[in-house]
């Protein structure tokens, strides 16, 4: 890559601040290290994190690297609002999942993972299409952050992209291997004080540098009406909505979430997520206006790549000063998210893989710190040879997305309604992704009927999205009709319109028939789920521990139906 | 208009500090929680 107009650090000085960073990060580990680790900690610490910890981990570990170019992309691409498009959707992820987390914590106090709640409810099918899906999703983080060290170091000093990966993946490993969530949590302090300190600092000081906001404004002249225009129907439709659209799926998907959700303080969960989401929001968003001002200044990104923005604006008008402390957001920001995927791989693989599915309720909590660190080693080499030979992963990405969107709304029902067996989990599921891979990959011509189907199946996945948006805060009934009048707004805008957009129909699909076999063969069926088992047959591995803390939880009489959570 | 644009830029690191030492503050209150417990902080 040509990167002569950005700022060069010398290869001792990358060095340098590399084993800085996880030279102090590791240190910093070595304050909680405990000679004999037990199991639960390693994987949600005391079920107790307070709030402070709690919301600075949550922050942490949704800030990936891709969140500031991305969002600087936005603000470049589609202006005035571009930023807001990119981090409010990202930020809502993390609200609009705490009250299904509180529903989730209730249900079983002592889980580790969504997957051991869903196996308490159904059993081992549906509990390894959730851990499947939180597995991919967490290799394929991974993999993306490390290659964005790669390309951070390979883009300010003379060091290869290979060596950025490697010394990213190893630092990250060194740090978490031992004390696995506990490192990540704490680690996720310190290293989002620091990410949040120089992002204070380097926005006013490229804002004023620039010339601030006189120039800015001048600069208007520069953007097309539509990027001028704060309600641009374009940042809507292209960076928005897709956006909206995976705000329940990412959450779902995401073991690193439902692992936070599990590890703070109970009461604690709505001030944390809501802290985290404010938290997300300005930091990314703040950032993204980096791409805006770049844009009012008519900065063309360096060999046409977007990525190089912010690193092209912080070279521009700041000293090196600066831009070794922005090399430090970036190494923060990525190193935070791949440590809560190191600890979200071992905690699948400790409990959803080893103990639910091959240890079967023995399981020894020794064996299985052996098998939760071994997955961080293997995990951590497999992103760093997907990241270092730039593997094509969006055939992955785009059946992780799919899954994803697939198992919302049977996770959710299955922990609010009484009816919803493992069949219908499974079967829904499966049936959701092969309606995706027809309409995504069209398999089916999206025309006539067809295409209408498809559409009204979409219409179902959109008017149900918002359903269980508006349940999740306001209950069944507020749900109920704002699900109903989404459905209806979508089949009048919809139909006909809808299957030119193949990603958004498929991603729409997922949903609505996911949705509709798994309503259809829960009403079929006359089973009745006592939820008070779940709570049961989730406990802790450690025996010394379990006994204080299931006491802590006294469990509620079991709800008729759909229950509420408020 | 730019008043307007001056703090639609400076609003976000200005709610980043008020974050920062929210969770500052929240932090150093489990710690001395944690330590009157004789617990650690995770």
């Amino acid at each position: 890559m040509n990167s002569s107009s950005l700022y060069q650090f010398s290869t001792w000085t990358v060095i340098l601040l590399m084993v800085a960073f996880y030279g102090g990060t590791y240190l910093l580990t070595l304050g909680i290290r405990k000679k004999k680790e037990d199991a639960d900690a390693f994987m949600v610490s005391n079920h107790r994190v307070g709030f402070g910890i709690g919301a600075a981990s949550m922050t942490a570990t949704w800030i990936w690297a891709a969140s500031f170019y991305a969002a600087a992309t936005s603000g470049y691409t589609y202006g005035v609002s571009g930023p807001i498009h990119y981090g409010l959707w990202g930020a809502l992820m993390i609200l609009f999942i705490y009250p299904f987390g509180r529903r989730f914590r209730k249900l079983a106090p002592n889980a580790h993972t969504l997957g051991e709640l869903i196996h308490a409810r159904h059993g081992s099918s549906s509990q390894l299409i959730l851990a499947l899906s939180n597995l991919l999703g967490s290799i394929i983080s991974l993999m993306v952050n490390f290659t964005a060290a790669g390309a951070l170091v390979s883009v300010l000093s003379p060091l290869s992209f290979q060596a950025g990966v490697i010394i990213a993946g190893v630092g990250v490993l060194l740090y978490t291997l031992w004390s696995g969530f506990r490192a990540s949590v704490l680690t996720d302090f310190a290293q989002l004080v620091a990410l949040m300190a120089i992002a204070v600092v380097i926005i006013p000081a490229v804002f004023f540098s620039m010339g601030g906001p006189t120039e800015l404004v001048a600069g208007l002249d520069n953007l097309t009406p539509e990027q001028a225009d704060f309600f641009s129907m374009d940042a809507i439709l292209n960076q928005g909505a897709p956006f909206f659209v995976a705000v329940l799926a990412y959450a779902i998907g995401n073991q690193t979430i439902s692992q936070r959700l599990f590890a703070v303080n109970e009461d604690h969960i709505k001030p944390t997520f809501l802290t985290a989401t404010v938290g997300y929001g300005a930091i990314v968003i703040g950032l993204g206006m980096i791409g805006l001002m770049a844009l009012t200044l008519g900065v063309e990104p360096l060999n046409g790549d977007m990525n190089n923005l912010i690193p092209q604006m912080v070279s521009s008008y700041l000293p090196p000063v600066f831009i070794a402390a922005f090399f430090i957001l970036v190494i923060g920001s990525l190193s935070s998210t791949a440590d809560s995927d190191l600890s979200a791989l071992s905690a699948i693989m400790m409990a959803d893989v080893y103990g639910k599915n091959i240890a079967r309720g023995k399981a020894d909590p020794r064996r299985m710190l052996l098998v939760g660190r071994l997955t961080m080693i293997v995990a951590t080499m497999i992103g760093i040879v997907f990241a270092s030979f730039s593997l094509d992963i969006l055939v992955m990405l785009v059946f992780v997305g799919a899954l994803w969107g697939a198992i919302v709304f049977p996770v959710i029902a299955s922990c609010f309604w009484s009816r919803v067996t493992n069949a219908a989990f499974t079967t829904s599921v499966l049936v959701a992704m092969v309606a995706f891979c027809a309409a995504r990959f069209e398999w089916l011509p999206m025309t006539g009927i067809t295409g209408l189907g498809f559409e009204l199946l979409a219409s179902i996945g959109g008017g149900i999205i918002i359903a269980l948006m508006v349940f999740g805060f306001l209950g069944r009934v507020a749900g109920a009709l704002a699900g109903l009048a989404a459905f209806v707004a979508m089949l009048v805008f919809a139909t006909g319109f809808l299957r030119e957009y193949t990603v958004l129909l498929a991603s729409l699909t997922a949903y609505g028939t996911s949705t509709l076999v798994c309503v259809a063969m829960s009403l079929a069926s006359r089973e009745r789920f006592d939820f008070d088992c779940i709570a049961e047959r989730v406990g802790n591995y450690d025996a010394a521990d379990a006994a204080p803390v299931a006491d802590e939880h006294p469990r509620k009489p079991a709800p008729a139906g759909l229950a509420t959570q408020r | 208009m730019t008043l307007l644009f001056g703090l639609y830029v400076l609003i976000w690191p200005a709610l980043t500090l008020g974050v920062l030492l929210l969770i500052c503050r929240a932090v150093a209150r489990d710690r001395r929680e944690a330590k009157k417990d004789h617990r650690t902080l995770v």
